[in-house]
């Protein structure tokens, strides 16, 4: 019988400690913290202290169990290459958002690719400035191989010096496996620091990332006019097709999350209905070219016709 | 061709420098005769001055097989100068170099003491009579005046001493009397040392060789203790180190590590080390052991003592630069950027990459430069270099597209903002660079993209191209 005792002992202690690798709560572990939170309740309120970055939005913070986590590697994913633009931004909009929720002075890294870099392009100051990011909140680090981008990355996020790390890598490379990946994620953990993994035109893959989002490209949100109006054809703050690919939540969960740089926070997007049809335009659109932006209307054109509009 | 340098068999044969090969082949047909070749031997007495190193940091190359080693001061280090000679030439002779050598007070007279006399340490007194049965050649002449002088009779450095000087310095020239001066130490001779001198340095010398990284690691640590109180007594702290290490065969690495702010923490100097050791893992043949470790502070800056507060927070900024450090240390300075602002209204040039080692930004933290910021949206990614695009329907002069190809792929243009004029800066650009006019465009996608047109659509003309500059979010 104590044999049996010392069993389960053992075995309680090997799920305790697969549990806490894993960070859930085992319901065995909930009903030790539950005793030990009864005999010290402030002890309690220190250990469920695991850092979340709350977005503001119902929705996504309940789908997130509380907001994105900041000490573990969340993976952002786009099917194509193309999509950089809306990747990069999500990626980059959630570093600022971050940024100014923590008022110290420590910047991120962008730990770029090289391929990508020369499909993309490499992030401008001068944008990210008006994204939310001024030009010393961003350091660039472009290794040469994935070895180095792995070992900058892993450095990064130990040194507890930068606010976020993001890697930037191109599809499925073999060396970025679920064992470098989770090397990393314990790093994160230790440090407590986030590590956004960008990848352009990837699978879905087993990973260490508690999150992953599948980033998509969405119309822009209009611009607003003072009186609270939007101004037609205009484009505004950019907005983001997210789908929640991996979370412990099995519901899935899409949404379109438009980023604000002037405030540096994240709201749905107002016109989340029409725009999922967006890529099935109508048939005869009308005005599809509006008027300029800055002022009232366009005069009309003067020059010769050099080509007539789409006869289908 | 003709023979260019002899070893002791030959020379005893009665050979000489500068004889016909054909000549010497017809007096001694058996001799072994190697092509000269000049890059080696530079190479080789390179070599030798790195490993001189050890006694001086003062070492001069003397033409093409002679060196100069400044010991001021260093004499007492190695048990005087006699020692100090015995220990070079031994040294030297077990490596294979037959090396002859002199100590003086002038580079002048060693110069001729080892190549025309006994050599070894001439006392400042005896300077006349050691010079003095020595022949004019010792002077380091050219040779008109050697044969000129010789001609007159005058074969030795003692027949020009008694002479007066006004008459030789009128037949001679003044090159003659500065040589003579020189050699006798009445006019300073400076020579000039292949590096610089480090600001500071220290060394561990080791009775028995390492090789292991860990073990070099540890005593960078242990020599960086010791500079730590003649850091803090100058109130400077190192920006580059560079690690010498003098192998057991003669061969010297060197190893230099950057800091973006000055150190002065002995464990964050052996840290740049240990990272930069992992990068040059392979070039670093340690081979039977390293026996003199040294290391040299080459830059410095003054370090500003900053005291922490309590909440701990100043610890933040130590890691930042410790990080930068690093990486710059393992990667290269190149690795690690950061975009300087700078004031331009041209896209392309309103940036700048700066090595984050080597930035104002990081390590002052200086408010925000001043640089010229658009009132119009900039994208968030931007291409080195524009992209050519096919472009369809524009609006004729000053529209946007209606569609374009990127790539291969046609995009439908469905939302338009601009056009933004962006004029180049006559300054820079050449009078025929082109204005742009940069467009927003938002694809049926959700695609957006920051394209320009470089010039204008003139009748008559070929159509001005378009470009893709960036992308947006």
């Amino acid at each position: 019988m104590a044999e049996h005792a010392t069993a389960q002992e053992t075995l309680f202690a090997l799920r305790e400690q697969i549990a806490r690798l894993e960070g859930k709560s085992l319901p065995a572990l909930a009903a030790a913290e539950q005793a030990d939170s009864a005999a010290d309740p402030e002890g309690r309120k220190a250990k469920d202290n695991q850092p979340r970055l709350p977005f503001g939005i119902t929705q996504m913070d309940t789908a997130l169990e509380g907001g994105l986590p900041l000490d573990g590697i969340t993976e952002i994913r786009s099917l194509l290459m193309g999509d950089a633009g809306a990747t990069s931004g999500f990626a980059l909009s959630l570093a600022s958002y971050l940024k100014a929720r923590q008022p110290n002075e420590a910047p991120i890294l962008w730990i770029g690719d090289v391929v990508s870099t020369q499909e993309a392009g490499i992030p401008y100051s001068v944008g990210l400035k008006q994204f939310g990011l001024s030009s010393r909140d961003v350091l660039y680090a472009s290794p040469r191989k994935l070895d180095d981008a792995l070992w900058l990355a892993e450095t990064a996020v130990a040194s507890q010096a930068l606010v976020a790390v993001i890697l930037e890598i191109r599809g499925n490379p073999k060396h970025f496996g679920l064992t470098e990946s989770r090397r990393l994620g314990l790093r994160a953990k230790a440090a407590g620091r986030p590590l956004f993994l960008l990848r352009h035109a990837g699978e879905e893959e087993a990973s260490s990332a508690s999150f992953r989002f599948l980033v998509e490209p969405a119309p822009a949100a209009h611009r607003h006019l003072p009186d609270g109006s939007m101004l037609g054809g205009s484009i505004g703050h950019p907005v983001f097709k997210l789908t929640l690919e991996k979370s412990r939540n099995p519901a899935p969960l899409s949404l379109l999350l438009e980023w604000n740089p002037h405030d540096r926070q994240f709201s749905l997007s107002r016109d989340a209905g029409e725009a999922f049809s967006f890529r099935n335009p109508p048939a005869h659109p009308g005005a599809r070219l509006p008027a300029s932006a800055d002022r009232q209307d366009r005069a009309p054109a003067l020059g010769a016709v050099m080509a007539f509009e789409r006869a289908s | 061709m003709r023979l260019t340098a002899l070893d002791e068999v030959s020379e005893r044969l009665g050979l000489k420098r500068g004889q016909g090969l054909a000549e010497a082949r017809a007096m001694f047909p058996k001799i072994d005769v190697v092509d000269e070749d000049g890059a080696a031997d530079q190479n080789l007495l390179e070599a030798i001055a790195d490993w001189c190193d050890r006694y001086t940091p003062l070492v001069a190359l003397d033409g093409r097989e002679g060196l100069f080693l400044d010991i001021t001061g260093c004499a007492h280090l190695f048990g005087g100068e006699d020692a100090l000679l015995k220990d070079i030439l031994g040294r030297l002779l077990q490596m294979g170099f037959d090396v002859k050598g002199a100590i003086s007070s002038s580079p002048g007279l060693s110069w001729a003491a080892c190549r025309f006399g006994r050599g070894g340490v001439i006392a400042d007194q005896v300077t006349a009579e050691v010079l003095a049965p020595l022949p004019v050649n010792a002077l380091r002449i050219d040779e008109a005046t050697i044969a000129a002088l010789y001609k007159l009779g005058l074969k030795r450095i003692g027949d020009l001493l008694p002479m007066p000087r006004a008459p030789l310095a009128r037949r001679f020239g003044m090159h003659l009397l500065l040589r003579l001066d020189q050699a006798l130490g009445h006019n300073e001779e400076a020579i000039s040392p292949r590096r610089p001198v480090a600001a500071l340095s220290a060394e561990r010398k080791l009775p028995e060789p390492i090789q292991a990284e860990e073990h070099i690691l540890q005593l960078t640590s242990q020599i960086a203790i010791s500079l730590k109180s003649e850091l803090e007594a100058r109130g400077v702290g190192g920006r580059v180190f560079e690690l010498v290490l003098f192998r057991v065969d003669g061969r010297v690495f060197r190893i230099a590590a950057g800091a973006s702010q000055p150190l002065q923490d002995p464990k964050r100097i052996s840290s740049l080390f240990s990272e930069r050791l992992n990068a040059v893992h392979d070039d670093l043949d340690a081979g039977f052991g390293f026996e003199l470790l040294r290391l040299n502070v080459l830059q410095h800056d003054v370090f500003r003592i900053s005291q922490g507060d309590f909440t701990g927070n100043g610890d933040s900024e130590i890691s930042l630069a410790d990080f930068i450090d690093r990486v710059s240390a393992r990667l290269g300075a190149d690795c690690l950027q950061i975009a300087e602002p700078k004031q331009s209204h041209v896209p392309e040039r309103a940036e700048v990459f700066v090595p984050a080692i080597a930035s104002r930004i990081v390590r002052e933290k200086t408010e925000e430069i001043f640089a010229f910021m658009p009132k119009s949206d900039r994208p968030l990614r931007l291409f080195r270099h524009p992209e050519l695009v096919e472009t369809f329907a524009a609006t004729v002069p000053d529209g946007p597209p209606r569609r374009f190809r990127w790539r291969r792929i046609v995009h439908e243009v469905i939302r338009a903002e601009g056009p933004e004029r962006i004029s180049p800066e006559w300054w820079h650009d050449a009078e025929e660079a082109e204005e742009r006019d940069y467009f927003r465009l938002e694809s049926e996608a959700g695609r957006r993209f920051w394209i320009f047109r470089a010039g204008h659509y003139v009748a008559g003309e070929t159509a001005p191209t378009w470009r893709v500059h960036g992308i947006f979010a």
